[in-house]
């Protein structure tokens, strides 16, 4: 696969305080916000169906619960690998939203990170980030 | 990789030995946006996060907290004058409160607590349905539950199309999809908002 570019955001699952949405351990059943995990919107031919991103004009990969993809933030180079557990974001409803730091810029929202996974390379506070998306670290 | 691991030696040093510490150093501000890459070396990808504790504040005695995980499990943070905190804007260790939800990276340290470089307290993000827009809050949409998040002056800002935020939320799609940062009021479904993003 070749990297791709987007925006990521942070999302809470599992057993957590506030409005969580993706409660019960999301669509692999293993989701938690202090694991390095994310949110893939082709982990399965019913995800896509939800996510679309084609409406985007975007092509991701179909890969399955646990597989790994290597994030890095655009706007400092701070990488995390993190597994996919669970189905997002909703691609098709931000088609050509688009995030920068400065001339790095990342557009379509791609992947959906647990806190802990986010935090790793990015503020919790900072809400969407520029990213590459790889196979490979 | 260096400069990482002094700094993580230092914030050590200075929890065990309750020294105090300014908020910027010699080896770089200990603002959240200098905590993150700080994810130990061998946490590996669906690994639990060791220098990561997420909870709801169940004490408050000095310096430290403790919170109940989701996961049932309790956390002792240890907070310094370097640790940052951010309750819907930058803010400090006084405002959190017995019952607040957070977040916290840091330092694992050999008793098991954490050293804290940052707090997010009742911090949420959250992709939402606009049903409603009134001058002093949105009515959200997420995953089939009804948030009312308050907009509050001086705070609340939009980022309309990636471009830098505004204060003007006027713009944000009614019958649209937003990302919305915030803070969530405890035990309830409202959330005062930090950063609405919305394309349009």
């Amino acid at each position: 696969m070749t990297a791709v570019y987007g925006e990521a955001s942070w999302f809470c699952c599992g057993a957590a305080w506030g409005p969580c949405g993706s409660a019960g351990g999301g669509a692999c059943g293993t989701c938690a916000s202090s694991k390095h995990q994310h949110a893939w919107p082709t982990v399965s031919s019913a995800c896509t169906g939800i996510t679309d991103p084609g409406a985007c004009g975007v092509s991701l990969t179909a890969r399955g619960c646990g597989f790994v993809h290597y994030v890095t933030n655009l706007c400092n180079s701070k990488e995390v690998s993190c597994s996919i557990a669970d189905c997002g974001p909703n691609v098709h409803l931000f088609c050509g939203e688009k995030t920068c730091c400065g001339t790095s810029c990342g557009t379509n929202r791609l992947i959906d990170l647990t806190a802990s996974a986010f935090s790793a390379v990015a503020s919790l506070s900072s809400g969407l980030i520029p990213v590459k998306i790889d196979v490979v670290a | 990789m260096t400069t990482q691991v002094d700094r993580r030696r230092f914030l050590t040093s200075a929890a065990l030995g309750g020294a105090t510490i300014v908020g910027a150093t010699a080896l770089g501000s200990l603002a959240p946006e200098a905590a993150f890459g700080a994810a130990a070396p061998g946490v590996g990808p669906g690994d639990i996060d060791p220098q990561f504790a997420e909870g709801r504040v169940t004490s408050i005695s000095g310096s430290l907290i403790v919170a109940a995980g989701s996961d049932g499990t309790l956390s002792a943070i240890q907070t310094t004058t370097g640790t940052s905190v951010w309750k819907l804007t930058p803010t400090s260790l006084s405002a959190i409160r017995p019952g607040d939800g957070l977040y916290a990276r840091g330092v694992r340290m050999p008793d098991g607590s954490l050293a804290a470089d940052a707090l997010w307290v009742n911090i949420v993000s959250l992709d939402a349905h606009v049903a409603n827009l009134a001058s002093d809050h949105l009515d959200l949409d997420h995953h089939s539950s009804k948030i009312k998040a308050h907009v509050i002056s001086g705070v609340s800002a939009a980022v309309y199309n990636g471009t830098p935020p505004v204060t003007d939320l006027s713009h944000v799609p009614v019958g649209g999809h937003v990302h919305v940062v915030g803070a969530w009021r405890p035990d309830t479904s409202e959330i005062d908002i930090s950063t609405v993003y919305a394309k349009v």
